[in-house]
């Protein structure tokens, strides 16, 4: 793997210029790099415009030091740095969650940037001095499905082939059949050839498509591009799948079908993986983990393992640990982490202590690597916008602690069909105490799961503030910021 | 045949040792104590003789006149009340101070334990505290506020620190400041030796009451001695690592004031020890242990005092 060796290198020094220019370019107010890490649906476009409306609006940050000792003096979207990726669109997000229609932001299929800048007064009087009172945070925003491919950055095409085919077997016989049936027919050592190349990406496509509608297998779902391709539609980078191990085991010879998928692999990873990581993830100071563990929890045991799985094997792809000044300049750490279990606004507050708890154990794995590395890392339960509030029901002398929002038009509960105008007060249920039962498939139908309609924002209630209302948001800015604003 | 006999209920699960409550005033001992015993004996019986007295002359005042009699037993039923008075105050005061470590101890919990009915348990405690205060009417109606969030135990103890404490701390280091520079000016300016005792003592005293009742208990003389007490004792604890921390100051401050003049040199170390028993004293008197707000230096009050050391001789 000489070559792959070469490109990691080259990497690295891409990076490391890219690094040095950045810092001389931004000498005294330096830029944060914050990276908000997330399979799809697990809420990044809404943890961001929360964040950034917060922050715009002065919302109710009370744990956010800076925010709370009243040293933020102005907060302001800068133009786009970067001129080759669009921006995000906030304002759009924004006008879906607060318009007459309101709902919640459509699924991001491409690359998007943000910068926020935050003027402050910083607490030392050197800082002062200097006039170090700004920081820019640069937050991107991108499809949660390309995530999936940092893994195939150390994944040579035999490997990543003969475990996308081991995977496979594990769905059932109409999710996979199709492509199955090429697969069989294909011939690895016989001459290249075009047609059943394009043919059998089709039909790989249509399985990991289908595999996501059923939701399963997170994390044997890469390459990512082929569920959200991104301006890379019908590009013959797409056009590569698995194929059957040649039986002999050898190198297979020169322009057979298995040598040029295997070339196309590379190429994906080296043109496609590659840059996406090293434009967005390698230059991290402070990184974000959105775990949807209720979505996962409601689908069973096995979805919760695959969910671990699949953020184990992201994170792997990220450096942790502690920064140092000297060698800050040629390439950043991520030296603080929160893992955030999102979307705790379903759940009554009594049971965020389990979910806090289960999100930890999902990722254990990569927790005490990246604390061994030096990172500090913290677990919250996480509801960027808070869609509900809380009330005590009393039934046959019970009180259940129930949340009560707006369900979103369409949603069942029982008998029950909402319209998405009517406030509705639902127990959600328990998490099981104990993480492990939870992930062995305990809490499989005992969380009931119904999708609310954003917060309606009306100004005249004190209890609102000027900004979305949120479960815990401050103390995560002020976990991934705040030092930042010393 | 018999039947095994059902397996024992298990055992409920280690329950998490309740550790002690942290008694924060530290050096106090429980159980009998003979010198407790002895003054407890001798105030009673000069209780008694007083009262003996007392009464024996109210009678003699009768039997001589009417009118002396009524004016001596009027004014010894008022002492009387004003003596119950006094004691109901002391107890009172004293059982602020005692109000405030449970409060401090159960902060600490909190803090630690991250447990929801600790966090109840302490804000109610603080709203005792300074619910009827109206310089706290603000900030205590802020935290009600922030109080209908959702926010963890151990979080919302330190927004109650954020909201309560950082006027008071304020306050307190001024107070602080005022105190150690009146301690310099004294001692710089008395004639007598014997005399800077006396007034540094009082001094120090005045400040933790003021200290004491800004941060909401008001101690009379019993409370002030108990507070003393607990002072000086947290002062020997924590002494040597505050002096560590500042000997260079102490020893730099001394050598160029006493360079000035011996009186001004031995000012500048009565008022750096103010400074410091007053900031052990906030440790004492703090309803709440420094967790998101920093706790006042001894180096920014000393730097005050020496300006105004140097104000004073201009």
């Amino acid at each position: 793997m000489a070559r792959s060796r070469f490109s990691r290198m080259a990497d690295r020094g891409l990076i490391a210029l890219t690094e040095l220019a950045e810092y001389t370019g931004a000498l005294g107010n330096p830029a944060l790099r914050l990276g908000v890490t997330g399979l799809s649906r697990s809420g990044k476009t809404v943890f961001i415009t929360a964040l950034v409306h917060n922050l715009l609006h002065g919302g109710k940050l009370p744990l956010f030091d800076p925010f709370a000792e009243r040293r933020i003096t102005r907060a302001y979207l800068e133009p786009q740095p970067d001129d080759d990726v669009p921006r995000f669109s906030y304002e759009e997000h924004v006008e879906a969650l607060l318009g007459p229609d309101r709902h919640w932001p459509n699924s991001t299929r491409r690359m998007s940037q943000l910068r926020l800048t935050i003027e402050y007064q910083p607490r030392s009087v050197l800082a002062r001095k200097l006039g170090r009172n700004r920081l820019h945070i640069d937050i991107v925003d991108y499809p949660g499905e390309w995530l999936l491919d940092l893994p195939l950055m150390n994944m040579p095409y035999e490997t990543w082939s003969s475990a996308m085919i081991k995977a496979s077997h594990a769905t059932g016989a109409n999710t996979h059949g199709a492509w199955h049936e090429i697969l069989q027919q294909a011939d690895p050592l016989g001459p290249e050839n075009e047609t059943a190349a394009v043919r059998a990406s089709e039909a790989f496509k249509q399985y990991l498509l289908a595999c996501r509608e059923d939701q399963i297998a997170m994390s044997f779902l890469p390459p990512g591009r082929f569920l959200m391709p991104g301006d890379l539609e019908g590009s013959p980078l797409l056009t590569f799948s698995p194929l059957n191990t040649p039986p002999n085991g050898g190198t297979p010879p020169k322009r057979s079908q298995w040598a040029m998928m295997a070339r196309r692999y590379d190429a994906y990873v080296r043109n496609v993986v590659r840059p996406f990581y090293r434009d967005h993830f390698a230059r991290l100071d402070r990184q974000i983990v959105l775990v949807d563990a209720l979505a996962a929890l409601n689908a069973g045991a096995a979805a919760v393992t695959d969910l671990g799985r699949a953020l184990t094997d992201v994170l792997g792809s990220f450096r942790h640990g502690k920064g140092n000044p000297l060698t800050g300049i040629f390439g950043r750490r991520i030296d603080r982490i929160m893992i955030a279990a999102t979307k705790a606004d379903l759940l009554h507050h009594t049971s965020h202590d389990q979910l806090e708890a289960i999100a930890a154990l999902l990722v254990e794995q990569s927790i005490t690597r990246a604390s061994f590395q030096g990172s500090e890392v913290d677990v919250t339960a996480l509801a960027a916008i808070r869609a509900t509030r809380e009330a005590d029901i009393l039934e046959g002398g019970d009180k259940l602690p129930c949340i009560v929002g707006v369900p979103q038009a369409g949603e069942y509960l029982g008998h029950d069909r909402f319209d998405g105008l009517r406030e509705a007060a639902i127990f959600p249920g328990d998490l099981p105490e104990d993480p492990n039962a939870a992930l062995a498939g305990a809490a499989e139908g005992q969380v009931r799961f119904v999708r609310f309609r954003p917060p309606q924002l009306e100004s005249g209630r004190w209890d609102l503030g000027a900004s979305f209302p949120h479960i815990r948001l401050d103390r995560t800015l002020n976990f991934l910021l705040s030092d930042f604003l010393e | 045949m018999f039947e095994a006999p059902p397996p024992p209920p298990p055992s409920p699960p280690g329950t998490e040792e309740e550790q002690p409550a942290l008694r924060h005033l530290a050096g106090r001992r429980r159980g009998w104590r003979w010198g407790a015993i002895f003054w407890s004996a001798l105030s009673g019986l000069l209780l008694m003789a007083f009262s003996y007295w007392a009464y024996s002359f109210v009678e003699t005042l009768f039997a001589r006149e009417d009118w002396l009699g009524w004016t001596a037993l009027g004014l010894a039923f008022l002492a009387g009340i004003a003596a119950v008075a006094i004691v109901i105050r002391e107890i009172w005061g004293l059982s602020r101070l005692e109000q405030i470590g449970t409060v401090r101890a159960l902060a600490e919990r909190t803090l630690r334990s991250d447990k929801q009915e600790d966090a109840t348990e302490t804000l109610r405690g603080l709203k005792a505290l300074y619910g009827h205060r109206v310089d706290m009417a603000r900030a205590i109606e802020n935290l009600s506020y922030s109080q209908s969030e959702i926010i963890d135990p151990a979080d919302r103890v330190r927004l109650a620190e954020r909201a309560l404490m950082t006027e008071l701390d304020r306050d307190a280091a001024g107070l602080i400041a005022r105190s150690s520079r009146r301690v310099s000016i004294l001692t710089a300016l008395t004639p007598a030796a014997a005399l800077d005792v006396v007034f540094v003592a009082a001094q120090n005293l005045v400040m933790l009451r003021g200290l004491a009742t800004l941060y909401g208990s008001r101690p009379h003389l019993l409370g002030t001695i108990r507070l003393a007490k607990m002072v000086l004792t947290h002062l020997a604890v924590t002494g040597s690592i505050a002096f560590s921390d500042t000997l260079l100051q102490h020893v730099i401050g001394r050598g160029l004031a006493g360079r000035l003049s011996a009186r001004v040199g031995e000012g500048a170390v009565n008022g750096i020890m103010t400074a410091r028993i007053g900031l052990t004293a906030i440790d004492v008197v703090r309803p709440l242990p420094f967790e998101t707000l920093k706790r006042p230096r001894l180096s920014a009050i000393a730097g005050r005092i020496g300006d105004t050391v140097k104000d004073e001789e201009d």
